[in-house]
């Protein structure tokens, strides 16, 4: 049996044409999987950010519930005892302003 | 051995043969995978990779006037149970037992669980809503077939403050009382849906929305907490002191109706719904009807200036002390002598004030009231609401205008009560009270909308009345207790006795104490109405019981509110300029 020789130029038109295949399929897998790993990321860092703002509202709702009236009342008047005024014991600033004048 | 031309030949076809026996399978397989086994398969593959997920959007958060936070939800961690197919019971209960020893459950949680597992259901929630302490225990403790899922939970940071306007949630978000139940659409918003995409891993990496979620409208109340706050204080210092049975205050500010406090005590913690004792969820400025005794004169006084068939000069003469309307007798709660028009109510003389309505008719007073809109109900924004009672002329008996007149045989709610006083304060116009302020939502702020405004009293009328009784009973009449130094207000007593249904009369020990006035008199920042039902300390009279709690909160709310007296009064101590006191202030 007799080969037939292929020509140099097939050859490497052969060549180049898988060479260029296969860089093209790399690509597109690597193009597929960076899309992926970046969707993850993205979801994750969304997931964070939801987290993140949900601990926020949590937060502030904890600040409002150590701010309520009654719990400032009563830190107020046991703690630093305090009492508020007689109404007879109050004058105002702008009353005090205008006897100045 | 030589190679021949056959034997190469026959080698070839040979292989040749393998190869395309190796492609006919390979393409039998194809097509078998991907013609007769294609929905099968797609269908697993798309579960693989991708489902849809159902979004809820959060509850909109409710704030009071000023933003501050009265109800938000908030994240909170849901432990729930799959079993496999076929799983065994006593593989089931191990797990519950595992839970079990993480997390306290009650014998009612592990014997709805265990009718669940009995029924065969494949999701079954263990507990839900849990405290956050045990999220890191179970997520440790890795069990089989228990999963956790996010979900919200409504948050009341204030506890029982203003419980009974907020109302509450049930475990599925929904509203159950208060603004939480009237505005359950517009706050729970839309659910929507998102397509999830996984990677082999089952890692999400693209979330496609098919339907958008819109989120809950946050809603903003005409509450104003601090307000709030000293109304609640200041009522349940009241019930306590006169060992009432239950109490409501309600503030407003009259030009625009809207409502700046709403307490109601015995109050519950919207927390720990539902409270112990159900009662504490009555909202008893709406939902309590009541006979307001001679709170009521007020309207008997306005219809009477309003006919102008009362004769202003005339002098009623109260000596008797009591008036005998059909062989029942209607006394006074002190001797009087003669009284002109203004004193009559001013002392809250029943005799005078029965005197008054006899010359005014059946049909005037009964149009008169309703005018004032008694006998349906305010149109409130909270749920529940009463209407009250007022029954039509036809049904009257001889005893009935003047049972009216002096605020019995007719039933109301304190806001009634109150729009009515507002009336007065309005120089004549009904301004419908409201709670809500505005609506926030995706579509931007929109103020809420407001109840129409109508002329119900002549603006001379009503500044009669003030000017010439109302303001009167608190300087010298019934109402000195509601007098605040510096502030000229009015206002109306009423004390009622309250009806036996056991002896089919009214009761001599049981009294319900109101005062309702509004302050200051000549540009009014704040109508205020008390009742106090059953107090048992000794003292009943709206006068001695109500009327002080009137001016504790006023001079408070005044005092916030930063109104400057209109008489000057007392020593000089310098209050701060600032509604918020800083550092700087106090210096």
């Amino acid at each position: 049996m007799i080969r037939k020789k292929i020509p140099k130029a097939e050859l490497w038109f052969i060549l180049l044409s898988l060479g260029l295949g296969l860089a093209c399929l790399t690509f597109y897998i690597w193009y597929q999987t960076e899309l992926i790993r970046l969707g993850i990321e993205i979801r994750q860092a969304e997931e964070r950010i939801n987290r993140l703002e949900e601990e926020i509202k949590s937060l502030e709702a904890i600040r409002s519930s150590l701010l309520a009236l009654d719990r400032v009342d009563k830190i107020a008047r046991e703690k630093l005892n305090l009492k508020e005024p007689d109404q007879d014991q109050l004058v105002y600033e702008e009353m005090l302003q205008e006897v100045k004048k | 051995m030589t190679n021949s031309p056959e034997r190469v030949e026959k080698r070839a076809i040979i292989t040749a043969c393998g190869v395309a026996l190796w492609f006919v399978l390979v393409a039998a397989r194809l097509v078998q995978l991907q013609v007769f086994k294609h929905r099968e398969l797609k269908s697993e593959a798309i579960e693989q990779n991708r489902y849809i997920r159902d979004v809820w959007p959060t509850r909109g958060t409710i704030t009071d006037r000023h933003g501050k936070l009265l109800a938000r939800s908030l994240p909170f961690p849901s432990l729930f149970l799959a079993p496999e197919a076929n799983e065994s019971r006593e593989s089931l209960s191990r797990k519950i037992k595992q839970v079990q020893q993480i997390i306290p459950l009650s014998a009612k949680e592990i014997q709805r669980v265990k009718n669940r597992v009995e029924n065969g259901d494949r999701f079954i929630w263990i507990k839900r809503k849990i405290p956050w302490e045990y999220l890191e225990k179970l997520k440790q403790a890795e069990i089989p077939g228990v999963f956790l899922q996010t979900e919200t939970k409504r948050f009341y940071p204030y506890g029982s403050y203003l419980a009974h306007v907020l109302g509450a949630v049930d475990i599925d978000d929904q509203g159950l009382g208060g603004i939480e139940y009237k505005y359950n659409q517009l706050l729970q918003g839309k659910k929507g849906r998102v397509l999830v995409r996984r990677d082999a891993l089952r890692r999400k990496y693209d979330l496609e929305v098919l339907e958008p979620a819109i989120p809950g409208n946050d809603l903003v109340l005409t509450i104003d907490s601090t307000i709030q706050y000293i109304a609640e204080r200041e009522l349940e210092r009241a019930v306590d002191e006169n060992q009432a049975s239950w109490g409501t205050v309600i503030v407003s500010h009259p030009p625009t109706g809207e409502i700046l406090a709403m307490a109601s005590y015995p109050d519950y913690d919207p927390n720990y719904y539902p409270p112990a004792d159900p009662s504490a969820q009555i909202n008893r400025a709406i939902q309590e009807n009541f006979e307001p005794g001679s709170a009521f004169k007020i309207i008997t006084a306005a219809a009477a200036l309003e006919s102008g068939k009362v004769n202003l000069r005339r002098i009623y003469d109260c000596s008797a002390g009591y008036v005998s309307i059909g062989g029942l007798a209607i006394r006074d709660h002190k001797r009087f002598n003669l009284l002109t028009f203004p004193e009559v109510f001013i002392h809250s003389s029943n005799v005078g004030t029965i005197q008054v309505a006899m010359e005014l008719g059946e049909y005037y007073f009964f149009e008169m009231i309703r005018k004032f809109r008694f006998g349906e109900k305010t149109g409130i924004d909270l749920p529940g609401e009463e209407a009250g009672i007022l029954r039509p002329p036809s049904s009257w008996t001889v005893h009935t205008l003047p049972h009216i007149s002096v605020g019995y045989e007719i039933s109301v709610t304190a806001v009634q009560l109150l729009q009515a006083l507002n009336v007065l304060a309005n120089r004549g116009d009904l301004v419908p009270p409201r709670v809500v302020r505005a609506i926030n939502g995706p579509d931007g702020n929109k103020p809420a909308s407001t109840p129409p405004s109508c002329r119900v009293l002549a603006a001379e009328t009503a500044a009669y009345m003030i000017d010439a009784i109302f303001s009167k009973v608190v300087e010298e009449g019934t109402g000195t207790a509601a007098r605040v130094l510096g502030f000229p207000a009015a206002g109306k007593t009423g004390t009622a006795q309250k009806f036996d249904p056991v002896t089919k009369s009214y009761s001599s020990s049981r009294h319900r104490a109101v005062f309702l006035g509004f302050i200051p008199v000549d540009n009014p920042r704040i109508s205020i109405i008390v009742v106090i039902d059953e107090p048992k300390a000794g003292k009943y009279y709206g006068g001695d019981v109500a009327a002080p709690v009137f001016r504790e909160i006023a001079s408070r709310v005044l005092l916030y509110l930063r109104e400057l007296p209109r008489v000057r009064a007392g020593k000089w101590v310098v209050a701060s300029h600032q509604a918020q006191i800083t550092r700087e202030d106090n210096r």
